[in-house]
C-alpha cells in the first residue's frame, strides 16, 4: 500500500510530485475506482497525489463559449449545476445515474473518464457532447478530443503517474441544440448499466441538422452510432424516423453476453428503444424542455 | 405506575441506543489478548480430488502459527445445519471440516492462523495443491440422471439425498372427480440472505481444553452440541455465545455460520491462542448457505364452481454440494403449500438433489416461498380457466379453523378471509379487469397471492425451549433464554412478555439471550418460532415464580395464597384490611429470609399457522420488459401482536426480500462452475429506489396455543410476494413467465412471444 498521501496546492505542484516520484506517484480525485484498484492489485503506488484541494479544479465555469468542468468536480456537483443543466442536459442526467448518493458525493466526472470503463455514464454523455479534455504533464498543456483517451477496456491513454486531466470542456448550447441520456439497469442504484446511451441533437427548421449518438457497453469504450447519425441528417424527426434511427444504431453495437448484465440478444433487442427514447428526449430538450 | 397492558405496545427496542450510537459489539469487533487471524483456502474447481497438498512453505512464512488440512483435522462426518429432525432416518451427514474431495467452487481445502490477516492471506498463496479435476454437474434434473457425475453415495438414486412423499386422501381419484385440471411447471433461482454482517467466529481454548466460541449463530445450543461431537468433547465443555449482537440472519446462521466455528476452534486448538475467522463478502456469497433453487410442478383439479378436489405438487430442489437443511426444507415446502386450501386429495413428492454448487439450506420461508410461488401462480391459471375471479376462487377454498388438513396440529385460528378482503379493498382489486391501455409503452397489472407458514419447528423437529427466570433482590427480573436476537426484535418482545406475565414494568426486566452457559436448551431462532416458543417458556417460568411469591406472601399476610393477587407490581389481598405489598418490598423480605424466587419454564410443544394475503400493483414497460412494483399491500394474521412496530418492520423487510426474489435476485454459474454473482455489486437486491410503497394490514386473532395469543411472523411476509407479483405481471401483459426472477429479459421475451 502507499506510503505517502499528498495534497498539492496547485496543478504545477501536482505535476512536480509526479515527476519527482518517477512513476511511483499517482493522481487521485474521488478515488472510488482507484482505491479498489489498489486493493485488488491492478495498480500499486508509493504516493497518492490527491487533487481535490486544488481550488481551480473544483470549479464549473464558462470560458470562451465553453463550460469548463474541473477535474475535482463531483457527479453530484455537476448534476446540481445550473450551467451543466442548461448546456449539457445529458451530462446532468448521466451524473445523476452514477453509483449511489454517497459515491456521487465524492466521485468525479474526470475520474469517470480516466478510469476508461466502457459504460461509464458521464463519459458516455461527454462523448455525445463532443467534449475536449485538457491534459497537463511535464511537457505542458495539450487539449484533445475525449475519444483519444480510450486505449482499451479499462485502459486510458492517460498515464496518471505522468500527467493529469485538469478539465473537460463542453461547447455551450446553441439555439436548436439539445441532449439527453437514457440508461437501462437491473437496479435503480449501485449498479453498472446493462446499456446506456447519450444523444446530442441540433434541430433547425424542424429538421435534424446533426445528431451524435453514443452507446455503451457495446464495444471498447463508448461507441458512436454512425449509421444512425448519417441517416438522421436533414430528416424530420417523425416517430418512424426515430424508430429507424434506433434500429440502425444497433448495427454499430457489439454487446457481449453477460450472466450479470444481460445477454447480447436482449441488449440488441432493447438498444433501439433506448436510442429512440434518448432522441425523443434530446429533441424535447432542444425545444426548451427540461430534463 | 405500570401500564395496564404492555402487550400490543410499540415500546422502543432494548438495543436501539447501542446500535444507533455504534457501540453495539459484533463478532469481528472483538479483540482478545494474543488473538490470531484465520483465513481459508478454497477450491477453484467445482469438483476435484486433492491428489497432494504441501503446506511447508506456508508454515515457514514468519507470522504463521498453524496450517490445517484434512491431514491434521477431525474426520467426524457432520451436517453444518446441526439439524434436529425427529426422524433419524432422514439424517444426512455428509461433510467434514476438510475433505479430500471438493464439491463446489469455494469448498474448504485448508486454513491458516497467523498474527495478521495479511500474513494469513499471503500464506494461502504458498499452499501447493495438486488436483485431479472431476466432471461436474450443476442442474438437479441433470444430476439425477444415472450417468451424471456422482457427488455422494446415495441410496435413493444418483445424487438424490432425500426422497419424500406426503399423501392425504386419494389424489388419483380427486383428479378423476375434477371437471377442470391444470398443470404447470415453474423454475426458481438461488437467492442469498445478504445479512449485513458477514459470517465470523472467534474460538478460544482454555488450558483444560474447554472451548468458548463467539459467533452470530442463530442456534447457539445446537451449534454447541455439534462442536462437542466434532471435537470429541462433552457438551458441557463447550460454550457458544453471541457477542451479543448479530447483524441479521434470515436462516444463514442456523447451526454453523459457514464453517467459521469449527475452523476457528481447530486453529485455536492447534495454536493455543484465540483465533478470529471472519469471512469476506465474497466468501459469504459463495461458501455459505443459499436458498434452494429448483423445479416445481403443480397440478390442480376442481369442480366447475371452483371447489378444489385434488392437488399434486412435485418439487426437485437443488441442495448443492451438501445436504445441510435440505431434507427439512423440501418437507416444509410440501406441508405448508398443501395446507393453504381445503383439498380432500393431496400428494406432495419431493426430490432433494446434490449438484456442484454452493450448499443450499435454510432461508426465510424455508422452502415455502418456492412452493407458494408455484401454487399461487397455478391458482390464477385455474381461476382463468374456470372463468372465476382469483379472489373468489381463493375465498371459496381457503382452510377454515379446524378443517381437516395434513398437518399434525390443528388450525385453531385464521383471519385469512379478512386479510384477503381488506387487502383487495386496499389495492383496488376492482381495477384489475380494466382494459390495459399502454401509456408511454407501459401497462399496469394487479395480482394477489396468499399462504400460510409455521410458528414453531415441530412436530417434525425437536422444538422444546426452556427459560430461567430469576427475580433479583431489588424486585427486578432476569430472564435467560437460549434463542438469539439477530435483529428481529425478539429480546424486546420477550421483555414485554415477561413484564406482562409477572406484572412488572418492562424497565425492570432484562432478557439475556444467545449464551449456552447461561441458558438451558433451546432450538434457537428459526422457523418463526422465537417469540412463540421462548415466549411460552417465559410465561411458564413467570407463572411458577408468581406462585412462589403468592405462597411466600400468604405467610406474610396470614392468609391462604388463593386470597392474593399480583397486579401492577403490587401484591394485594382480597381483604382490603390486610394491606398490600409492593413487588420490591416482597423481594427484600424474601431475601432477608434466605429466599429467591426463581424458576425454569418450559414451552408447550405446539405449533400454529399464521396467515398471509399479499397484493401487488405493477407497471410493465412493454418495450424493455422492466417491471416496477408500484404498490404492495401485505395483510397478515400473526395472532395477537406483542409489538406492532417490530411486526411492521418484519413484514416490510420480508416483502422487500420477496420483491428481489421475484424480480432481480439470483446466483447463476458460469462455464467454469463459478458463481457469477459474488458481491452486492452483481447481486441485485432492491435498492431504496426499487422499493414500492408497502402497506401493512394486521388482522389480530387470539391463538390459544401462543404466548398471549401470538403466532409466528418473521418468515411469513416473504412467502407470497413472488406469487403476487407474478400474478400482477401476468395481469398486465396477458402472459405468464413461470420462472424467477422475472427480470427484464424474461419479461420482454414473454411480451414478444405474446405479440407473435
Amino acid at each position: 500500500m502507499f506510503q505517502k498521501y499528498v495534497f498539492p496546492r496547485n496543478v504545477s505542484a501536482a505535476v512536480h510530485l509526479l515527476n519527482e516520484h518517477r512513476g511511483n506517484a499517482r493522481i487521485m480525485a474521488g478515488g472510488t475506482d482507484l482505491i479498489l484498484d489498489l486493493q485488488n492489485g491492478k495498480y500499486s503506488t508509493d504516493c497518492i497525489v490527491d487533487i481535490t484541494r486544488i481550488e481551480e479544479l473544483k470549479q464549473i465555469s464558462e470560458e470562451n463559449g465553453n463550460i469548463v468542468i474541473g477535474a475535482a468536480v463531483t457527479h453530484n456537483q455537476a448534476t446540481k449545476s445550473f450551467l451543466v443543466q442548461q448546456n449539457a442536459a445529458a451530462l446532468a442526467q448521466a451524473s445523476a445515474a452514477v453509483g449511489s448518493q454517497q459515491i456521487r458525493n465524492i466521485s468525479t466526472i474526470v475520474g469517470n473518464v480516466v478510469s476508461a470503463q466502457p459504460a461509464a455514464d458521464s463519459a458516455v454523455a461527454l462523448f455525445a457532447l463532443d467534449a475536449q479534455v485538457r491534459v497537463v504533464s511535464a511537457d505542458g498543456l495539450t487539449v484533445m478530443p475525449i475519444e483519444n483517451l480510450y486505449a482499451g477496456i479499462g485502459k486510458s491513454t492517460i498515464d496518471s503517474t505522468l500527467s493529469l486531466v485538469t478539465a473537460v470542456l463542453i461547447k455551450k448550447v446553441e439555439p436548436g441544440e439539445g441532449s439527453a441520456f437514457v440508461r437501462l439497469e437491473q437496479r435503480k442504484a449501485l449498479t453498472l448499466p446493462m446499456l446506456n446511451t447519450a444523444v446530442k441533437i441540433s434541430v433547425k427548421d424542424q429538421r435534424i441538422k446533426e445528431a451524435r449518438i453514443v452507446m455503451a457497453p457495446v464495444g471498447i469504450g463508448p461507441v458512436r452510432a454512425t449509421e444512425s447519425e448519417a441517416f438522421l441528417k436533414d430528416k424530420m424527426p417523425s416517430e418512424e424516423v426515430l424508430q429507424e434511427a434506433g434500429r440502425l444504431a444497433a448495427e454499430n453495437a457489439n454487446p457481449r453476453d453477460s450472466l450479470v448484465r444481460g445477454s447480447r440478444n436482449y441488449r440488441l433487442a432493447v438498444l433501439p428503444v433506448l436510442v429512440r427514447r434518448a432522441l425523443e428526449q434530446a429533441i424535447n430538450n432542444a425545444e426548451g424542455g427540461g430534463f | 405506575m405500570i401500564p395496564e397492558n404492555i402487550i400490543g405496545k410499540s415500546i422502543s427496542r432494548v438495543e436501539s441506543a447501542e446500535k444507533a450510537t455504534g457501540t453495539a459489539v459484533f463478532t469481528a469487533d472483538m479483540k482478545l489478548p494474543n488473538m490470531l487471524f484465520g483465513k481459508v483456502l478454497r477450491s477453484p474447481y467445482p469438483h476435484a480430488k486433492i491428489v497432494s497438498i504441501d503446506t511447508s512453505k506456508a508454515e515457514a512464512l514468519p507470522g504463521v502459527k498453524a496450517v490445517v488440512t484434512y491431514k491434521n483435522s477431525p474426520s467426524v462426518i457432520f451436517n453444518t445445519a446441526a439439524r434436529t429432525a425427529q426422524q433419524k432416518i432422514n439424517q444426512v451427514d455428509d461433510e467434514v471440516i476438510f475433505g479430500k474431495v471438493v464439491r463446489y467452487v469455494g469448498d474448504e481445502i485448508a486454513a491458516v492462523a497467523a498474527t495478521s490477516e495479511e500474513i494469513a492471506a499471503e500464506a494461502l498463496t504458498l499452499i501447493e495443491v495438486n488436483y485431479e479435476i472431476l466432471p461436474a454437474v450443476f442442474d438437479p434434473l441433470e444430476a439425477m440422471k444415472p450417468d451424471a457425475p456422482q457427488l455422494h453415495d446415495c441410496k435413493n438414486g444418483n445424487n438424490i439425498a432425500t426422497l419424500i412423499k406426503l399423501p392425504m386422501g386419494d389424489v388419483e381419484q380427486g383428479f378423476a372427480e375434477s371437471e377442470t385440471v391444470i398443470e404447470q411447471s415453474f423454475k426458481v433461482p438461488v437467492q442469498k440472505h445478504c445479512q449485513l454482517e458477514n459470517h465470523a467466529a472467534i474460538a478460544e481454548v482454555s488450558h483444560n481444553g474447554r472451548i468458548t466460541v463467539w459467533s452470530p449463530t442463530q442456534t447457539p445450543h445446537t451449534a454447541k452440541n455439534l462442536l462437542a461431537k466434532i471435537f470429541g468433547l462433552p457438551a458441557s465443555k463447550v460454550r457458544v455465545l453471541n457477542p451479543p449482537y448479530i447483524g441479521g440472519g434470515f436462516g444463514a446462521r442456523i447451526g454453523f455460520c459457514g464453517k467459521t466455528e469449527p475452523i476457528a476452534v481447530l486453529l485455536a486448538q492447534k495454536t493455543g491462542r484465540p483465533v478470529l475467522l471472519s469471512y469476506d463478502r465474497k466468501e459469504d456469497f459463495i461458501a455459505s448457505d443459499t436458498r434452494h433453487s429448483g423445479y416445481i410442478t403443480v397440478k390442480l383439479g376442481a369442480k366447475k364452481d371452483g371447489q378444489l378436489k385434488a392437488l399434486y405438487i412435485n418439487a426437485v430442489l437443488n441442495t448443492g454440494a451438501y445436504a445441510s437443511y435440505g431434507p427439512d426444507v423440501i418437507a416444509v415446502l410440501g406441508t405448508t403449500n398443501c395446507s393453504v386450501y381445503r383439498v380432500p386429495n393431496v400428494l406432495f413428492e419431493g426430490s432433494l438433489v446434490y449438484t456442484n454448487t454452493t450448499t443450499a439450506a435454510a432461508m426465510r420461508g424455508f422452502g415455502n416461498p418456492q412452493g407458494n410461488y408455484a401454487l399461487e401462480c397455478s391458482m390464477d391459471i385455474l381461476a382463468e380457466k374456470l372463468g372465476l375471479d382469483p379472489v373468489e376462487l381463493r375465498l371459496k377454498n381457503i382452510i377454515k379453523p379446524f378443517d381437516k388438513w395434513m398437518l399434525p396440529y390443528p388450525c385453531a385460528t385464521s383471519a385469512l378471509e379478512d386479510c384477503i378482503q381488506l387487502g383487495a379493498k386496499s389495492i383496488g382489486w376492482e381495477r384489475r379487469n380494466e382494459p390495459k391501455v399502454p401509456v408511454n409503452h407501459k401497462v399496469r397489472g394487479i395480482g394477489m397471492a396468499c399462504g400460510t407458514h409455521v410458528s414453531n419447528a415441530g412436530p417434525w423437529a425437536i422444538q422444546y425451549d426452556n427459560a430461567y427466570l430469576a427475580v433479583q433482590q431489588d424486585g427486578s427480573v432476569l430472564v435467560t433464554v437460549g434463542i438469539t436476537d439477530m435483529g428481529q426484535g425478539s429480546a424486546t418482545a420477550l421483555t414485554q412478555v415477561a413484564a406482562e406475565a409477572l406484572g412488572v414494568p418492562v424497565e425492570k426486566v432484562h432478557v439475556l439471550a444467545g449464551d449456552t452457559d447461561t441458558s438451558p436448551h433451546s432450538l434457537g431462532s428459526n422457523a418463526s418460532r422465537t417469540l412463540y416458543s421462548a415466549g411460552l417458556s417465559i410465561i411458564n417460568a413467570a407463572d411458577k415464580v408468581k406462585q412462589q411469591i403468592l405462597d411466600f406472601c400468604a405467610g406474610e399476610f396470614g392468609v391462604d395464597s388463593s386470597e392474593l393477587s399480583i397486579k401492577n407490581g403490587i401484591v394485594s389481598c382480597k381483604d382490603p384490611n390486610k394491606g398490600q405489598l409492593k413487588f420490591e418490598e416482597v423481594c427484600d423480605l424474601a431475601n432477608h429470609k434466605d429466599l429467591q424466587f426463581v424458576a425454569v419454564g418450559r414451552n408447550k410443544l405446539s405449533n400454529a399457522p399464521p396467515w398471509i394475503a399479499h397484493f401487488a400493483e405493477v407497471e410493465v414497460d412493454l418495450e424493455t420488459g422492466e417491471v416496477e412494483v408500484l404498490r404492495f399491500v401485505a395483510a397478515h394474521d400473526s395472532g395477537k401482536i406483542i409489538n406492532p412496530t417490530i411486526v411492521e418492520g418484519q413484514i416490510e423487510g420480508a416483502v422487500l426480500q420477496g420483491v428481489g426474489y421475484a424480480l432481480s435476485e439470483q446466483i447463476v454459474y458460469n462455464d467454469k462452475g463459478q458463481q457469477a454473482q459474488d458481491s452486492f455489486h452483481e447481486y441485485y437486491m432492491p435498492s431504496i429506489k426499487d422499493t414500492p410503497e408497502i402497506e401493512t394490514i394486521i388482522v389480530e386473532t387470539e391463538e390459544p396455543s401462543g404466548p398471549f395469543g401470538a403466532k409466528g411472523v418473521g418468515e411469513c411476509a416473504q412467502v407470497p410476494v413472488a406469487g403476487a407479483i407474478a400474478n400482477a405481471v401476468a395481469n398486465a401483459i396477458g402472459d405468464r413467465i413461470n420462472e424467477l426472477p422475472m427480470n427484464k429479459e424474461r419479461v420482454l421475451a414473454a411480451i414478444m412471444q405474446k405479440e407473435k
